[in-house]
């Protein structure tokens, strides 16, 4: 028996294509390893947005989750963070429940009764269902009408159907569309904007805020920064959206439909030349002209620095942090540093990435947090001079971290900057 | 009149799956958590305190939505079987979630197939998510005893005992197990056997060489029982560490005595306080009314007339509001659900209520 975690090098990862990735890495095809990334998104109570945190990002809105006790346990984390208590209600199923459904009759009742105990009316009533329903087939949309004649109030779904989370519309997506569903038309603003696809704001120092004031936007919507409802149906009037995050885009394909709002995609890099390039396509897009080269020069003198300082290290990168891992190792190789382990789910869509590190840095060794093989990884090596990300810190608690999962979101060069602050406070 | 199973803040309990899991965490074997992902990431996440610390196969199934409309077992029997090519397991244990429970899952079949394909000695415990960890201690325990204890396994050790409901889950620190086995050497015992803190598949397998039995949780009543029935071993309820519990609480022996006063825990720590505090209140020349609830087991035999099996959150308000209590003695999370409705509240750390151990750090990777 061969006592190893599986990993697979970048160059073989490139030869097999992204039409033939190896089984060890499709999460289908095993059991799935509860490292500290596979609790992140299996257990989004624990750390960061899962759904029941992202279905409160409505300004005054509460939950009820609909399910048995085991998928409420850990809620108890979320209402610990500041903001949250008090706004998760729990019906909750039992034994025949799951069976036969009969929870759905109680629903209105219990939400009626939890708009009642409330000091003050919620803005909505978010009802998240779980996996049961899921099987169940429950049409929630007629639950939530029948619940919102009962109580008074606004009542939207949320799916938390972990069974569905390789599927077309998977929660996190489904949910990002739950959040804005409650906008309705309005007369567009040519001066705002609403960026989507985060649920906490962008760092307060990222340049995209600079770059569309000098485009002429006025009032720019995040749902996080929004104080209250108004301003979250202020969301209405955008003249488009910006998506930071492709699981937004669903959510905003249905504002389009239901509001003519348009939008376009900007990606989050680490690589400076791409996110130059970026934001050029963008001001075409947006028919402006934009200067980002302060900014530029600004990301690309914090990396200089590092480097100047520290030399070329090597640093582990996980997946649990704000970027893209494979993305990030790229623009840390590109930046002269050496990327040994990459500790990451892989999805087609990073081959991208996967191509030019095939080029750049074949050797580098891509594990999968999925893989029960994982179990065996020896966390008493020293792999790299410093790790990034949470999980990346669980495989080498000895060595240097950055978790660079802060609530506040990096992008642009702000990201870059901020990155490399923080891993010079690392290694001071 | 409130609506049945609505919680507004209480927060639900560890549920029936972590408390299996937690029985099986030390013992070696490879763990499948029936599920989508969620359960098998509360229970490594939160309810499991010993995941940071030591490594246990414990995996999810990563069942998806047509796994189980389609009732694919065979393919989550494939995905073990390529596992337990790549780890040592001494047994299999499959754990049961909502999922399987909503599309009626056979455990048996389940476990005869896995066992013909894979090789190794299969459990299943069919928990269900609804239920909370006391019946997943419980049903665990049975499963083990009636599959791994066996009668060849040599005689009666002298001065042995085991020790049951003794999980993470049932106390209120980390280290119960290991209290549990220093109060019990202190007592003269020479072999203590702490099911599910500190032990091996090899303990289970010789459950039946015990002298006795010790269950400290309700949990564990049932597999006394059990092993009593077969083994002919006979057990007693008692609390080891009552004495160290009651010690920590802010409680003066005159301020038990005449009071009213309720306590919840699980049903045999809660009874061995009531034992402590009365006896101090005896002492001091005046009775306490001391009144045991649990929102968990309550076995009939180890009830006075009036304990309380609380089973609705508005059952805990009408407990609470009706009883007129001087002091109530419970975890924490129910202090704000009794507002200002008793004299005066004490916390008494539950883990599979709280989440949190009593005055030891957080032991979680996220918190």
């Amino acid at each position: 028996m061969i006592r190893e975690p599986y990993s697979i090098s970048v160059r073989e990862l490139n030869e097999a294509g992204q039409g033939n990735i190896p089984e060890e890495l499709v999460p289908a095809s095993q059991l799935i390893y509860s490292s500290p990334a596979t609790l992140a998104f299996n257990s989004p109570g624990a750390t960061g947005f899962g759904v029941k945190r992202a279905g409160l990002a409505v300004p005054g809105s509460v939950m009820l989750l609909v399910a048995p006790g085991c998928c409420g346990r850990n809620t108890k984390l979320v209402s610990e963070i500041p903001g949250y208590e008090d706004r998760f209600f729990f019906l909750l199923m039992d034994e025949s429940d799951i069976v036969n459904g009969d929870h759905l009759a109680r629903v209105p009742d219990a939400v009626r009764e939890v708009v009642e105990y409330l000091d003050e009316k919620p803005s909505v009533v978010m009802i998240c269902g779980t996996c049961v329903d899921a099987l169940l087939g429950t049409d929630w949309d007629r639950v939530c009408r029948k619940a919102e004649e009962a109580s008074g109030v606004p009542v939207r779904p949320c799916y938390m159907y972990a069974l569905t989370r390789e599927g077309r519309k998977p929660p996190m997506v489904l949910v990002r569309k739950a959040i804005y569903s409650l906008l309705e038309p309005a007369k567009r603003d040519s001066r705002t904007v609403n960026i989507l696809g985060y649920f906490s704001p962008l760092r307060d120092d990222c340049e995209l805020y600079d770059i569309l004031r000098k485009a002429g936007v006025r009032q720019i919507n995040e749902i996080s920064r929004c104080e209250d409802y108004e301003s979250y149906l202020g969301m209405s009037k955008a003249n488009f959206n910006i998506v930071l995050n492709h699981e937004a885009r669903t959510a905003a394909d249905d504002l389009a439909a239901r509001l003519g709002i348009p939008y376009l995609e900007l990606t989050r890099l680490y690589q400076t030349d791409k996110i130059a390039s970026q934001y050029k396509a963008f001001a075409g897009s947006i028919g402006v002209k934009l200067d980002d080269t302060g900014f530029r020069a600004a990301a690309e003198e914090a990396v200089r620095s590092f480097r100047e300082k520290h030399g070329e290290i090597s640093i582990a990168v996980g997946e649990m942090l704000n970027a893209n891992a494979f993305e990030l190792s790229l623009a840390l190789i590109k930046y002269g540093f050496k990327v040994p382990e990459i500790y990451s789910n892989i999805s087609r869509e990073d081959y991208v990435y996967i191509r030019h590190l095939a080029e750049l840095s074949p050797e580098t060794r891509v594990y999968t947090n999925l893989s029960p093989t994982m179990l065996h990884y020896d966390c008493s090596s020293a792999a790299a001079d410093l790790t990034l990300g949470k999980d990346a810190e669980y495989y080498h608690p000895d060595c240097h971290n950055v978790p660079w999962n802060e609530e506040k979101q990096p992008f642009g060069y702000a990201g870059v900057t901020g990155l490399f602050e923080k891993m010079t406070e690392a290694l001071a | 009149m409130s609506v049945k199973g609505l919680h507004k803040i209480i927060y639900p309990f560890a549920p029936d799956q972590s408390g299996a899991a937690s029985v099986l965490y030390e013992l070696g074997g490879m763990i499948i958590i029936c599920d989508a992902g969620g359960c098998a990431g509360n229970i490594c996440g939160f309810d499991e305190p010993r995941w940071l610390q030591t490594k246990s196969a414990v995996f999810s199934a990563g069942l998806r939505d047509m796994d189980a409309i389609l009732g694919r077992d065979d393919l989550m029997i494939e995905k073990i079987r390529k596992a337990s090519d790549k780890i040592d397991a001494k047994f299999i244990a499959i754990i049961g979630t909502p999922v399987p429970a909503t599309i009626a899952t056979d455990y048996k079949a389940l476990r005869r197939m896995a066992e013909k394909r894979i090789g190794l000695p299969v459990i299943t415990v069919d928990s269900n998510g609804a239920l909370w960890y006391d019946s997943g201690i419980s049903k665990t325990y049975l499963e083990c005893f009636r599959r791994f204890a066996s009668e060849d396994a040599g005689g009666i050790i002298p001065g042995s005992a085991g020790v049951l409901g003794v999980t993470p889950l049932d106390s209120d620190s980390l280290t119960a197990g290991d209290k549990i086995r220093e109060a019990l050497s202190a007592e003269g015992m020479e072999k203590v056997i702490c099911y599910g803190a500190g032990s091996t598949f090899e303990d289970f397998a010789a459950a039946g060489r015990m002298e006795k039995n010790i269950v400290v949780a309700a949990s564990g009543l049932r597999a006394a029982r059990y092993l009593k029935d077969r083994f002919g071993t006979p057990y007693e309820c008692t609390d080891p560490l009552a004495g160290e519990v009651r010690s920590a609480l802010p409680l003066r022996t005159e301020e038990i005595a005449g009071k009213n006063i309720l306590i919840i825990h699980q049903q045999v720590r809660a009874n061995a306080l009531r034992d402590i505090l009365r006896r101090e209140a005896a002492g001091s020349g005046a009775e306490a009314r001391i009144t045991a609830a649990t929102w968990f087991m309550m076995d009939d035999e180890l009830s006075e007339e009036g304990d309380f099996r609380i089973r609705e959150e508005s059952d805990f308000f009408e407990l609470v509001r009706n009883g007129s209590w001087d002091i109530i003695i419970a975890d924490s999370s129910f202090r704000r659900a009794a507002g200002d409705l008793c004299g005066r509240y004490i916390d008494l750390p539950h883990f599979a209520v709280s989440g949190h151990f009593a005055g030891e750090e957080s032991v979680r990777f996220y918190t």
